[in-house]
């Protein structure tokens, strides 16, 4: 038996349309997702994750490589594999004409789970994503997070071994998106595996245990986000306004990004008081903040984007 | 969890719950249910006011065409659900199975605008004075006609990337077939030369059948021939069709 959730190996994929240059979403990616974790899958718009995703749920066919889930090859057997994922699909809305509550229990039921337990899950993932107080309006009346809470209720209800969950919590409030983050982090410990997508990078900060980073349908990195913080040069992050023109004086503290007129400098701790120094003597004013895994994939993809 | 419980679903797992699904989300679109009959009630009226004699045979062809109409209706939800709302996605990633899918959004559509078409069907045993041998008839061949239609929405409804070009071939495609040929009147007013090309099309073929049943229409053993013929074969052909079809587009290329 597999010990990994899922495990792809140079997977594949050109989309070929008549009358268009073919275009390749997938360059080779090799992945492993062991059990029980919670791995996000970061990249620009077009990178190649929801290629990914639809290649691991079942729903679109390699070109080439192999890709398994729990140890069953997903394109010679896909039958194998659905009745263990659950996917929330990008875009996706649940039914319009059913409130959520009809939503999550028929799902549940089309999934083959019994009255009872489709019952108890439904309104136990209800109440995870604060829709009680919504649960018998039509989804036609709801607003566009809510929706997507209703989708999400819908897919975490499953309790599905490997949840596929693309941009999940787009449109979402901050609230909610907590309490999503809080009810993924409870599948995981009852030994559910989720693999997700998202723009949010304080989403995938704080709820994947891994990460890797696409682009041009290829992983650039992979790791925790705290070894993608650390491989920016630098843990903590100045701000300078109107810094711009000063920047060769703080090259030498480390990396230097512009922002219009403000100066952003990557330094280690050590060197901090140092650098404020040379703002104050400069008539700088400056804010130290920690760095971000947005300025860390920022850097990482925009360093690969410049190597092209 | 183990390999071992990995094990491949049966055909149609899933039907009856995804039947239900959809039957839910019929009846709260209240509106579309109040006007499903709308087209066929137009046509009674035309038919009642140019000539009440025939009103027998249309309130039969009513019967047909309403079952013939829920495949539009079935191109129209799969195509929906599938590009506006991509949650075909959500259920066919899961244990329910392709073919349930599309047999249970058909069936779903099925049960809940049945209601209205057996009002109908009451009115033409009545009026049209049907024989139990001919209620009968016209039951077996509305089931296939509803079965071959809802085969050919679900089918057609793949092709489509845009719900704006659904509705203008959908209309036109479905009142071709309904209302055109002779469902709503005797097969004995349609030019005799393409009787062939009217009983090959499922909801006239199975209008002859009825009226040839209770005396409204003479078919002759070749042509009954060709439209029991047609009505099989053809069903049983879009219907393997589409199973097959709803197995294969689970999974873009």
């Amino acid at each position: 038996m597999s010990g990994e959730a899922l495990r792809s190996q140079d997977l594949r994929k050109t989309y070929v349309t008549k009358g268009a240059p073919p275009v390749q979403a997938l360059a080779g990616v090799s992945m492993e997702v062991r059990r029980g974790e919670r791995v996000a899958l970061l990249g620009r718009n077009g990178a190649g994750k929801t290629t990914f995703l639809r290649i691991a749920s079942t729903l679109l066919r390699p070109t080439s490589g192999s890709i398994q889930v729990f140890g069953v090859d997903v394109d010679r057997e896909p039958d194998r594999v659905r009745p263990y994922i659950a996917v929330v699909p990008q875009e996706g809305k649940p039914f319009f004409h059913l409130t959520p509550r009809e939503q999550v229990y028929t799902y549940l039921r089309a999934r083959g789970l019994s009255r009872e337990a489709a019952k108890a899950r439904t309104e136990s993932a209800l109440q995870q994503m604060g829709l009680t107080g919504f649960a018998d309006r039509l989804s036609i009346t709801l607003s566009g997070g809510q929706r997507q809470r209703t989708m999400v209720a819908t897919v975490i209800a499953t309790e599905a071994p490997l949840l596929f969950l693309d941009e999940p919590s787009i449109g979402m409030d901050p609230f909610a998106r907590r309490e999503v983050w809080a009810s993924l982090r409870g599948l995981t410990q009852r030994g559910s595996t989720i693999l997700l997508t998202t723009h949010y990078l304080d989403e995938a900060d704080a709820l994947s245990d891994r990460l890797y980073i696409v682009e041009r349908g290829r992983v650039l990195v992979t790791g925790t986000a705290e070894d993608l913080k650390r491989s920016v040069g630098g843990t903590l992050k100045v701000t300078i306004p109107g810094g711009r023109p000063h920047t060769e004086r703080f090259a030498s503290f480390g990396s230097c990004v512009h922002d219009g007129d403000v100066l952003t400098v990557i330094v280690h701790p050590e060197r901090l008081g140092e650098l404020m120094d040379l703002a104050v003597r400069s008539g700088l004013s400056a804010t130290v903040g920690p760095v971000t895994l947005e300025e860390a994939f920022l850097r990482v993809v925009g360093r690969s984007i410049n190597d092209d | 969890m183990t390999t071992e419980t990995f094990r491949a679903r049966r055909p149609f797992t899933g039907l009856v719950s995804f039947l239900w699904t959809e039957a839910l989300v019929q009846l709260h679109e209240e509106l579309a249910m109040a006007t499903s009959m709308l087209v066929q009630g137009v046509l009674l009226v035309f038919v009642w006011v140019l000539n009440p004699h025939l009103i027998g045979v249309a309130l039969v062809g009513a019967v047909i065409f309403s079952v013939f109409a829920m495949g539009q209706r079935v191109l129209n939800e799969a195509a929906y659900i599938r590009i506006d709302h991509k949650a075909n996605d959500l259920y066919l990633a899961g244990p329910l199975t392709p073919e349930a899918y599309f047999l249970g959004m058909s069936a779903g559509i099925l049960v809940v605008y049945i209601g209205p078409v057996l009002v109908v069907g009451v009115l033409a045993v009545v009026v049209a004075h049907l024989a139990p041998a001919t209620v009968l008839l016209l039951a077996g061949v509305a089931a296939t006609v509803w079965l071959c239609s809802s085969s050919i929405g679900y089918v057609f409804s793949t092709a489509f990337r845009d719900n704006r070009a659904i509705w203008a071939y959908s209309s036109l495609f479905f009142n071709i077939f309904g209302v055109l040929p002779p469902v709503f009147y005797p097969l004995g007013l349609f030019p005799t030369p393409l009787h062939p090309i009217v009983l090959l099309m499922p909801p006239s073929a199975a209008a002859a059948l009825v009226q040839s049943s209770f005396g409204a229409a003479v078919l002759s053993g070749s042509e009954r021939a060709l439209a029991v013929g047609g009505l099989v074969v053809e069903t049983s052909l879009l219907f393997a069709f589409a199973v097959y079809w709803a197995r294969r587009t689970v999974r873009g290329s």
